[in-house]
């Protein structure tokens, strides 16, 4: 689903992402794990199209993000670190909004609109004023907005953040959904975070950077089978500079 | 460029929620009043004061077209300089400062669709403005005989020049992230534009004749006014749809720069 070929991102003489390359099939959710400044957003920015990379490519859904930018970027649903809101319009007219601009056939929109309200629990808020509600309604109009389109693709910067406990195992629950098998649209799902707990919790696989480079690239299993916690890992990576890294086990999906 | 209309209406709605877009209505409703009246009365004045000299010669030359509608125009230009910033202010500033501009690039829209959406928007709106303006010539026809055609081509003038007002404001608007710069920005541009004529008539340029004709042809006086006074000429539309094409251009290009910065 994500085909992603040593992508380079620079600002000046910094390095913001150096040559990331790494694939996700279709329906896993990985976790994209590192302390702040990593390169973590810089990425994800590249992927959705916002930014171009200074080098490399990737391709998502099988479209190349350069040759194919439109068809990329229909083929993806997209949650920036701050919820992308109009706060004067009202939920389902801001989402019907978005459905429009991506391209969702007019007569499919009021359905899909429906549909990504009621799963993320929206429907008390649906005709309120986005500006009028509280934080964790704003996030979760910020997740529908990214689900509203059905993308094979979801790409979720830090999608838990600022929520209470009880929304984000609600989040969770619900990104579980959208990857599971018996999804209508099984979706590909990448998601940031430096909350490792949550990495575990919901990821198949997790993929580590560090000062714009990959660091660990594994499924969850492998690397806490043997007994070793993702935090010791996470501790390690941040402080260590590239050095020997233990159980990089390069993923062979 | 089919989300053209997606974009634009959008604008559309959130402009008419704000309450920016009721304050510059209910602004420029009252200013043109107030100017409307003045040239009436003075229009009056002047016509006693012509009568009362036995002055006939001038007084066969005072038309409604040349002597009330003609500065009204003129008036309205003025206004619309102070209140088109204050609607184009937000066209991209609100994006960037709502993330939206995120939402917005992310999805398959292309950059035409953006910078025209924003810009129909802002167009639809001063046009509004514009027929209001025209509403108050219109009361004329009850009273007098003004000459439709020279009416008709002052208030398209006046249309041309706050679409153009629109297409700078818009671009002043994709290059900050704050309202008041942007306002500000958009204000001295058009500024610039009205005074430019003055600069070159005072001589002091040292590029002779060929820089003040080039200074002449940018201001935008110089070509309403002639269509003000009825003379539909292409060489004027011309240089409405140079001004507005251009703007929309240099917008496209702020609006794509921040994927290449």
């Amino acid at each position: 689903m994500i085909e992603v070929e040593k992508l380079s991102k620079q600002y000046g003489d910094v390095m913001a992402v150096d040559s990331v390359s790494f694939s996700v099939a279709r329906g896993e959710v990985v976790g994209f794990l590192g302390p702040n400044g990593a390169g973590k957003t810089t990425t994800m920015r590249m992927l959705t199209g916002f930014l171009p990379p200074s080098d490399g490519t990737a391709r998502i859904a099988g479209h190349d993000i350069f040759e194919a930018s439109l068809e990329a970027r229909r083929a993806v649903g997209y949650l920036p670190e701050t919820p992308p809101l109009y706060p004067e319009m009202r939920v389902e007219d801001f989402l019907a909004y978005v459905a429009a601009i991506k391209d969702v056939p007019r007569r499919e929109r009021d359905e899909k609109v429906s549909r990504a309200i009621e799963r993320c629990a929206l429907k008390d808020v649906r005709a309120r004023v986005i500006g009028t509600l509280s934080k964790g309604f704003k996030q979760r109009v910020g997740l529908a907005q990214a689900i509203v389109h059905e993308p094979p693709v979801l790409i979720l910067d830090e999608p838990t953040v600022g929520l209470d406990p009880i929304q984000i195992a609600e989040i969770r629950s619900l990104i579980g959904e959208l990857a599971s098998v018996d999804a209508e649209v099984r979706q590909t799902v990448v998601l940031s975070s430096h909350i490792l707990a949550e990495v575990e919790a919901i990821c198949d696989r997790v993929i580590m950077v560090n000062q714009g480079r990959k660091t660990v690239d594994a499924g969850i299993d492998e690397l806490t089978r043997d007994g070793q916690s993702l935090e010791a890992l996470f501790a390690l990576q941040s402080t260590s500079d590239l050095g020997e890294i233990p159980n990089t086990t390069e993923n062979p999906r | 460029m089919k989300h053209v209309h997606t974009v634009a209406l959008r604008e559309l709605r959130s402009l008419f929620v704000s309450p920016v877009a009721y304050g510059v209505l209910s602004l420029f409703a009252g200013l043109c009043g107030l100017f409307f009246v003045l040239y009436v009365a003075a229009f009056n004045a002047w016509m006693v004061q012509l009568q009362q000299f036995q002055a006939f010669d001038q007084l066969q030359e005072l038309n409604l077209n040349d002597h009330l509608i003609a500065a009204f125009f003129d008036n309205v230009g003025m206004v619309l300089m102070f209140l088109v910033p204050g609607i184009t202010m937000s066209l991209y500033v609100a994006e960037k400062n709502n993330g939206t501009e995120e939402l917005l690039l992310t999805s398959p829209l292309t950059s035409w669709d953006i910078v025209l959406g924003k810009f129909a928007a802002g167009a639809g709106f001063v046009t509004l403005l514009v027929a209001m303006a025209g509403a108050y010539p219109g009361l004329l026809f009850f009273y007098g005989e003004p000459e439709l055609g020279k009416t008709l081509s002052g208030l398209l003038g006046t249309l041309l020049v706050a679409w153009t007002y629109v297409a700078i404001g818009a671009f002043a608007s994709s290059l900050t992230r704050s309202q008041v710069v942007s306002f500000l920005l958009c204000f001295v541009l058009l500024l610039v534009l009205m005074l430019l004529p003055a600069v070159s008539d005072l001589g002091m340029l040292g590029g002779g004749e060929s820089l003040g004709a080039v200074f002449r042809w940018l201001s935008i006086g110089v070509h309403v006014q002639a269509l003000v006074q009825g003379l539909v000429d292409t060489a004027d539309l011309v240089y409405f749809a140079v001004m507005i094409g251009s703007f929309l251009l240099l917008t496209r290009l702020t609006v794509e720069s921040v994927r290449w910065r």
